[in-house]
């Protein structure tokens, strides 16, 4: 109690005056701590949600513009995204379906689901269910003929799943580029999926021989198929190269694109 | 002028109230180093025993000179061997090539010159960058710099790959010193094996080039892996295949950090130590049997995607840093456990913590040298409760 | 009383600070120092906390009743958190993703807790407001530090900017990956407090134990 209100005045000088430790005095102050409390956060949890949404959204976008090799700092995201067409592709068929909207349809929700996901028993990228359904992004020319196909993929690494684009060329054979956005690799080791230098090194490669054989490989040293289907290892992080290997192996093999990029080669989309 | 009259006539300038008082220590340090130390324990209690320290660190040092020998023969034996596909290049290939020598991997002394090319760099390195610091904290704190760092160098040296960057090397020591010793109080105070601190720093700092992924032969351009990354990805029995069997481990011939690979000269220096009781037979044995015990354990139960799960014991012995950890850093006195029943359950802990790291985790192929370190961490609470069980079980006793 | 202020702010730098004289909010040091940009905004919300949290705990310290004394406490600097961590998903989303968790952990940062109760329930709300700034700021200065040895040696750069060009791409240092890895910091922190009682050795702490010494006969 502070020296000065000796004299307490009124219901509200009074309910003051109470000592502290009053069984009335406690819950009120209970009350109206958690009350302000609560109005406060809730008012900027309502306030700010609009903005981060478009924040979630743009760091989604941003790494599609990157794999495709369009983003700049700078670049107005938002815009600079409009070329993409974002669609839900039916991994089995190969085909487009609209049974689901692409704005709101959630590609991780989508592989906990048991009705639209599987469980793998063959699971060399270690990610347990598999989504039949993912969103993939076309890029168009000014033409409206299709110029890259960005296609979501990931896998697990040493300590974590890697989640990350790879793009292709309209010829569904040649690679554009390769992007991770989330991980949790070693620093300075398996984290070196980030380093540009190591990302450059996909860009020109192809995913498969004349016969059309699946031949691309990240390993240490360069396998009989050519230098064209080989991206050199990360030095020292063996584990992180082998879960990148399997991971562009899987989602690039039958269980993952194929009947897609079969379609693709043969103009159908 | 005879050396210890030398020493007798510059020692006033030394001691309290000289010229270089400052530097007593590093007075102290070559003095002893040549003679026995003549000061005595001013204060009790007196420990009596004729095992001093320098005794001790001495013998030490002995017992490593047939890793020294056969790291000086193998490095240079796995450096010719590779280069029997490659251009030698540099300057150790100007100096061999100027002295006749050659790069006959089947000439002995060609590979002891090449080997001692690559380990008196590195040892020197040591020498010079962790003295430095021992002695700064050796003149500031004012004790002496003994031979403890004799031992610890030596080790250190020995247990980084040949390949390592003289300025790791560097780094790696001071860090060892600075770190592992100094700042707990020094020799006699660390809880960590300085050596073995300095080199897993090097191990975190630097894993690209040190973690045991790819190869310790230092010949641009080879390629190719030590023997428990082959053992970690494709199973013990690859390596036979890749031409490395179990008695070529069990001599030394294959490639990894310098002073390691030959698990036999590791054995004559662990002889050297048990007989003149510098180490302790129960933790060398408490070692072993916890690297066989849980490795057997591990083969019983089995792994269809894990390899290593399979590796016999025998071969967990001879790869990787296991036999010197075991001979050289599991017996170091002062960061072990100092108790007898202690001393088991300390060896028991690093043995079966090796097979552990080494088979379950996958991200270090080896696991000897963290294995030691989390040992050392463990001694004063395994004594701790060595010591209270004692109590307790005697004060039954007495109710 | 402004001379008096001041040392409120000033103390928790050097001569109070509370990483390395009290040894506190070691958690967050550790996982977020690894670089300097990070390193600064955890810092900024956790002086942002600390100054408020301490300035409306001060202003109702008369009415707050002992009994639910920490749980107000606690309520109070949740919802300052809470707000921070909004506000940097709204607007530096990409610090807030690397920051992840540790937002939300600046409610068990152990200096937030600790000036509210030692300070802010005995003194005026400006005295409060101006001690958590002091202390936000050590605890910054601290980070920073750290932040500066973690990033300089570790990746090669201070703020993202390339300082160190390194070997992975294309420059000629080789970058400590230990610094990289949340232990380094403890190293790190050890280091700094052992040079700040080297330079004041009135922080070192007394022994816990005494060393019998017998004169020899």
């Amino acid at each position: 109690m502070s020296d000065t209100e000796n004299q307490p005045k009124g219901p509200i000088g009074r309910f003051l005056a109470l000592p502290s430790d009053s069984v009335p005095k406690t819950i009120f102050v209970a009350v109206a701590v958690c009350l302000v409390a609560s109005m406060i956060v809730s008012a900027a949890a309502v306030a700010l949600r609009p903005l981060q949404e478009v924040n979630a959204l743009k760091d989604k976008q941003i790494n599609i513009l990157q794999v495709a090799g369009i983003y700049e700092p700078g670049t107005d995201v938002l815009e600079a995204f409009q070329a993409f067409e974002p669609r839900i592709l039916e991994l089995e068929t190969g085909e487009f379906t609209d049974k689901f909207d692409p704005a709101s349809f959630d590609d991780r929700a989508a592989a906990d689901d048991p009705a639209t996901s599987v469980e793998l028993t063959d699971d060399p990228a270690g990610i347990g269910r598999q989504a039949q359904f993912v969103t993939v992004y076309l890029l168009r020319d000014d033409a409206g003929e299709i110029d890259k196909v960005i296609l979501p993929l990931h896998g697990y690494g040493l300590w974590s799943t890697l989640y990350g684009f790879i793009a292709l060329e309209e010829n569904g054979n040649d690679i554009f580029g390769l992007q991770f956005y989330e991980h949790a690799e070693t620093p300075g080791l398996g984290a070196e999926v980030d380093n540009p230098r190591w990302k450059a090194l996909w860009n020109g490669k192809k995913l498969a021989d004349e016969n059309g054989e699946l031949q691309i490989s990240v390993t240490k040293t360069a396998p009989p198929a050519g230098p064209e289907h080989h991206i050199d290892a990360l030095a020292g992080a063996t584990l992180t190269t082998v879960g990148v290997h399997n991971l562009v192996n899987f989602w690039m093999g039958e269980a993952g694109y194929a009947a897609f990029l079969d379609n693709l080669k043969a103009g159908e989309i | 002028m005879g050396l210890r009259s030398f020493f007798d006539s510059v020692e006033p300038h030394f001691t309290k109230g000289g010229k270089w008082e400052k530097y007593f220590p590093v007075y102290e340090m070559v003095e002893s180093f040549l003679y026995t130390p003549k000061t005595v324990t001013t204060a009790a209690p007196h420990a009596r025993s004729y095992i001093d320290m320098k005794r001790i660190m001495t013998y030490v040092v002995i017992a490593t000179i047939p890793c020294i020998l056969m790291a000086l023969y193998n490095t240079g034996y796995q450096t010719n061997m590779a280069l029997a596909d490659h251009e030698a290049t540099g300057w150790r290939a100007a100096i061999i090539g100027g002295l006749g020598i050659g790069f006959n991997p089947a000439n002995p002394l060609a590979n002891m010159m090449h080997g001692l090319m690559y380990f008196l760099p590195i040892y020197i390195v040591t020498l010079v960058a962790g003295g430095i610091f021992e002695v700064i904290f050796a003149t500031v704190r004012k004790h002496e710099v003994n031979e403890g760092f004799l031992v610890s160098s030596m080790l250190y040296a020995l247990i980084v790959p040949a390949t390592t960057p003289l300025w790791q090397v560097a780094l790696g020591i001071i860090f060892g010193v600075v770190i592992g010793k100094e700042v707990f109080g020094g020799t006699g105070k660390n809880f960590l094996n300085p050596a073995l601190t300095g080199r897993a720093f090097l191990y975190f700092a630097y894993p690209a080039q040190l973690s045991g992924d790819s190869v310790w032969v230092p010949v641009d351009g080879y390629t190719g892996a030590t023997a428990l990354a082959v053992a970690a990805s494709d199973g013990f029995q690859e390596l036979a295949a890749r031409g490395m069997s179990w008695w070529d481990s069990f001599y030394g011939f294959i490639p990894g950090s310098m002073g390691e690979t030959s698990t036999l000269a590791c054995l004559i220096g662990l002889a050297f130590l048990l007989i003149t009781k510098i180490a302790n037979y129960r933790m060398v044995l408490g070692c072993l049997l916890g690297m066989i015990g849980f490795s057997l354990l591990l083969n019983a139960i089995g792994s269809d995607s894990n390899p290593m799960f399979a590796m016999p014991w025998y071969w967990h012995l001879v790869t990787g840093g296991f036999a010197f950890g075991l001979v050289f850093m599991v017996t170091e006195p002062v960061s072990g456990a100092h108790t007898n029943m202690g001393r088991y359950i300390y060896g028991a802990l690093i043995g079966f913590m090796v097979v552990m790291i080494r088979v379950i985790n996958p991200a270090f192929p080896e696991g000897m040298m963290l294995a030691i370190l989390f040992g050392n961490v463990f001694a004063p609470l395994i004594d701790h409760f060595v010591v209270q069980a004692n109590i307790k079980r005697r004060a039954k006793r007495h109710v | 009383m402004a001379h008096k202020r001041r040392d409120m702010l000033i103390d928790p730098m050097v001569d109070n600070n509370p990483i390395t004289l009290q040894v506190l909010g070691i958690c967050s040091a550790l996982a977020v120092t690894s670089s300097l940009q990070v390193a600064f905004v955890m810092a900024i919300a956790v002086t942002f906390v600390t100054a408020f949290s301490s300035m409306f705990i001060s202003m109702i310290r008369n009415q707050i009743p002992g009994s639910i004394r920490i749980i107000v406490q606690m309520v109070i600097i949740a919802s300052l958190v809470i707000l921070v961590d909004q506000m940097l998903k709204a607007f530096a989303f990409e610090i807030s993703k690397t920051l992840s968790v540790f937002v939300g952990l600046i409610i068990t940062n152990c200096i937030v807790m600790g000036r509210a109760e030692a300070f802010a329930m005995k003194n005026p709300p400006i005295d409060s407001f101006i001690d958590g700034v002091g202390n936000g700021l050590g605890y910054g200065l601290i980070l920073m530090m750290v932040g500066v040895i973690r990033e300089l040696f570790g990746a090669g750069s201070l703020f993202g900017i390339t300082i160190l060009e390194t070997v992975n791409n294309g420059g000629w240092y080789v970058p400590n990956g230990m610094l990289l890895l949340p232990p380094s910091a403890f190293f790190i922190i050890g280091l700094i407090i052992w040079a700040f009682r080297s330079w004041k050795p009135e922080q070192v702490e007394e022994r816990e134990y005494k060393i019998q010494t017998v004169e020899a006969h």
